[in-house]
C-alpha cells in the first residue's frame, strides 16, 4: 500500500518504457512512409495511365471518322488526317458556282475556325479542297425554298439548309444536285520534344493553318504511329502513294515520369491502340 | 476486483498506445479512402468509355439494320433494341432526283443506359445519305422469262400496250412497253397475242441478265428471313386500303387459284390456274409450263435462272397495267447507302 500511495516509476520502469515507445514510434513510422510510398507510387502509375490513355483516345477519336483518302501524311512521328465536320447534300444549284446543302444541324452545327475545306464524294472516293469558312459561307435565307422545290422536306428544320459558294474554283463544272459533299477539318498529330518539360516528349494537335498545341506531356521516346495497308502488314510510315491504302492506325504510346523521391527507376506505362478506319471501306458501315 | 484494478491503472497511467492506434487507423482510413475514390473515379472513366463506344456500335448497327431492312413506305421514326442499348432511325428526304429515285438523309441515334447513371445515357449519333429506290422496278416488258424460249399459246396474250388511263393514276396511259422477252425466242400463235413496242424482244447474255436488269434485289426478297407482308396467307383485301399494294411471299409449288393485288413473290413454282387474276406484279424462281389465269401488270419468271423449263408455253393473259406496276413497286422500294457518306455526328 505504501509503494500505491508514492505514486511515480523507478527508472528501470522509465527506460524500458522508453525503449519501447520508441520501437513502436520507429515501426509505425516506418509503416506509414512505406505506404505514403506505395500511394505516391500508385498515384503516379494512374496518372502515368491517364494521360496516356487519354491521349490516344484523342487521337483515336478524331482518326476513327477518317473517310476515304482522308490520310494526308503517316509518318513514325507525324499524322495528319481529314475528318469530316458535317456531311451534307446539294439540294438546290444556283448557278456554277452556289449551292444549296443540307446538313444536319445547318451553319449553327459548323465550329467555322476548324473547317480546312470542301470534299466532293465521287463513286469511289472523296475529291478534296482547301478554302476556309468565309470563303464557302454563302450566308443565304432561300437555301429552304430552294431545296424544298426540289422535293426536300424542310419542315421543321428550315436551319439545316446553308448556302456554300466558290465551287466552280473547286471543282470546275463537276457539282450538281444530289451530289454530296463534306466540309472537313484537317489535323495534324505530331510527336515530339515537350514545350513544357524539354526532357521528355509530348503530343501536339494542330489544325490546318494553326500552330501545334501540346496536349500530352511525357510521352516516352517509344511512342509512334503505325499503319496498315490492303497489304495487311503494319509500317511505320506509309509513302504518298500508298496512302489511300491505309486502313487501320496504330497508336502507340508510351508514357515516362520519374518518380517524386529519386532514387528509384522511372514510372512507365505502354498502351497501344488500333483503329479501323471503318468509313474508308467501300460498303458504308 | 481485478478489472477495478485494471481500470484505475489505466486511468492513473494515462498512455500513448492509444493515440497512436488512433493515428493509425486514422491514416489507414485516409489512405483507403482516396485509393476508393482513384479506383472509382478509374472505374468510372472505363465505364463511361465503353459505354460511348457501346453506343456508337448500337447507332450504326441501327443504321445498317433499317437500311437493309427497311422495304415500301419509309417510316419518320424506327427503334430498335440492339444488345444493351436502343437506336433510334429516323429518316429526312432531302433531295427528288426524279420519279423513281430520292436522296435521303438517314440518322441513327445509339444509346447506352448506365444502371448507375440512369438520367444520363451514353449517347452517340451517326449519320448517312441513301438513295431510295422508290418504284425500283423497270417496265421492261409485260412478260419477261429467264428461259430459252417462250411461246405464247392456248388463248394466253402478253400484252405491252398500257392499260391503264391517266384516270387511273398520273403515270395511266404511257407509252408501250415490251409485249415479251426471253433469252433466244419468243413466239405467238398469233399476233394478236404478243403485242408492244415491240412486241418481243431477246435478252441475250448470262442467266442472270435479266433477274439483274428488272431492278429487284431478288436475292434479298426471297430470303426467309426478310420480312414481307405476308407469308404463304392471303391478306383480306377488303379490309386493306384500296391503295394498298402489299407483298406476298409463298414458298414451294404454287397452283394459285386465288385472285388479289400487290406482289406476289414466288419462292418456288409459280403454277396458276384458270381462276388465278392478280393486279399488280408478280415474280416467281420458276414458272410451271402451262400457266394460266390474268394478270393486269407485270410477270417477271425464271429469277433463278434458268428457269426449270427451258422452253415455256403460256397460256396466261398479261396485259401491262402501269399504275398497278407502280404501285406494286413501290412496296418494293428500298434504300441504297450511298459509299462513304457515313460519319458521326457527334
Amino acid at each position: 500500500m505504501g509503494g500505491g500511495g508514492r505514486g511515480g516509476f523507478t527508472l528501470v520502469e522509465t527506460l524500458i518504457a522508453l525503449v519501447i515507445s520508441s520501437f513502436l514510434v520507429v515501426l509505425v513510422s516506418h509503416a506509414f512512409l512505406v505506404q505514403n510510398g506505395f500511394y505516391s507510387l500508385q498515384t503516379l502509375r494512374v496518372g502515368v495511365q491517364d494521360n496516356t490513355r487519354a491521349a490516344t483516345e484523342l487521337v483515336a477519336r478524331e482518326v476513327r471518322n477518317v473517310p476515304r483518302d482522308g490520310v494526308v501524311v503517316a509518318g513514325s512521328r507525324t499524322l495528319t488526317i481529314r475528318s469530316p465536320i458535317v456531311v451534307g447534300t446539294v439540294c438546290n444549284r444556283q448557278g456554277a458556282a452556289q449551292v444549296d446543302v443540307m446538313t444536319e444541324g445547318g451553319e449553327a452545327a459548323v465550329p467555322v475556325d476548324e473547317v480546312a475545306g470542301v470534299a466532293l464524294r465521287n463513286d469511289s472516293t472523296w475529291e478534296y479542297g482547301i478554302r476556309s469558312w468565309p470563303a464557302l459561307d454563302g450566308n443565304d435565307n432561300q437555301s429552304a425554298n430552294n431545296c424544298a422545290a426540289n422535293g426536300a422536306d424542310t419542315v421543321g428544320a428550315r436551319d439545316d439548309f446553308h448556302r456554300l459558294v466558290g465551287m466552280n474554283a473547286l471543282f470546275p463544272g463537276a457539282v450538281v444536285e444530289g451530289d454530296v459533299l463534306m466540309l472537313f477539318r484537317e489535323t495534324t498529330f505530331t510527336i515530339r520534344t515537350s514545350q513544357l518539360d524539354s526532357t521528355t516528349l509530348a503530343l501536339f494537335r494542330a489544325d490546318y493553318g494553326e500552330a501545334p498545341v501540346e496536349f500530352a506531356t511525357g510521352i516516352d521516346t517509344t511512342a509512334h504511329f503505325e499503319y496498315r495497308t490492303s497489304a495487311g502488314t503494319y509500317a511505320d510510315t506509309v509513302l504518298a502513294a500508298d496512302l489511300s491504302t491505309v486502313d487501320v492506325v496504330r497508336i502507340v504510346a508510351e508514357s515516362r515520369k520519374p518518380p517524386a523521391t529519386g532514387g528509384a527507376d522511372d514510372v512507365r506505362f505502354g498502351w497501344s491502340v488500333n483503329v479501323p478506319l471503318r468509313n474508308v471501306r467501300d460498303e458504308g458501315p | 476486483m481485478r478489472s477495478a484494478r485494471a481500470m484505475e491503472r489505466g486511468a492513473s497511467e494515462g498512455g500513448f498506445v492509444l493515440a497512436l492506434v488512433v493515428f493509425m487507423l486514422f491514416a489507414i482510413a485516409v489512405a483507403s479512402a482516396t485509393g476508393y475514390l482513384v479506383v472509382s473515379s478509374e472505374f468510372m472513366l472505363g465505364r463511361h468509355s465503353r459505354d460511348g463506344a457501346e453506343a456508337l456500335t448500337v447507332a450504326r448497327a441501327g443504321l445498317e439494320r433499317f437500311v437493309s431492312e427497311t422495304m415500301g413506305v419509309l417510316p419518320d421514326t424506327t427503334t430498335y433494341a440492339l444488345g444493351n442499348g436502343v437506336a433510334v432511325v429516323t429518316t429526312r428526304r432531302v433531295y427528288e432526283e426524279d420519279g423513281q429515285t430520292h436522296i435521303y438523309y438517314v440518322r441513327s441515334e445509339g444509346t447506352v443506359d448506365d444502371i448507375f447513371t440512369p438520367g444520363t445515357p451514353a449517347r452517340r449519333v451517326v449519320g448517312a445519305y441513301a438513295t431510295h429506290h422508290w418504284r425500283p422496278v423497270e417496265h421492261h416488258a409485260a412478260v419477261m422469262i429467264g428461259a430459252d424460249a417462250l411461246s405464247v399459246e392456248g388463248g394466253g396474250q402478253a400484252h405491252g400496250i398500257d392499260y391503264s388511263t391517266a384516270l387511273d393514276c398520273a403515270e395511266g396511259g404511257g407509252p408501250r412497253i415490251v409485249g415479251a422477252i426471253a433469252r433466244l425466242s419468243v413466239t405467238g400463235q398469233s399476233p394478236s397475242d404478243i403485242q408492244g413496242s415491240p412486241p418481243t424482244r431477246t435478252w441475250a447474255g448470262g442467266w442472270s441478265a435479266i433477274s439483274d436488269s428488272i431492278g429487284v434485289r431478288w436475292d434479298v426478297i426471297s430470303d426467309p428471313n426478310f420480312p414481307v407482308d405476308f407469308e404463304n396467307t392471303l391478306p383480306s383485301f377488303g379490309a386493306l386500303p384500296a391503295d394498298s399494294f402489299p407483298v406476298i411471299r409463298y414458298t414451294g409449288w404454287v397452283n394459285a387459284s386465288f385472285s388479289g393485288r400487290g406482289v406476289l413473290l414466288v419462292d418456288g413454282v409459280f403454277d396458276p390456274n384458270s381462276s388465278f387474276s392478280w393486279d399488280g406484279i408478280v415474280l416467281a424462281r420458276h414458272i410451271d409450263d402451262a400457266a394460266q389465269g390474268q394478270i393486269d401488270g407485270m410477270l417477271v419468271a425464271g429469277l433463278e435462272e434458268p428457269n426449270m423449263y427451258s422452253s415455256v408455253g403460256l397460256s396466261i393473259d398479261v396485259k401491262y397495267h402501269a399504275c398497278n406496276v407502280y404501285a406494286a413497286s413501290e412496296s418494293l422500294s428500298y434504300l441504297e447507302l450511298m459509299p462513304h457518306t457515313v460519319h458521326e455526328v457527334n
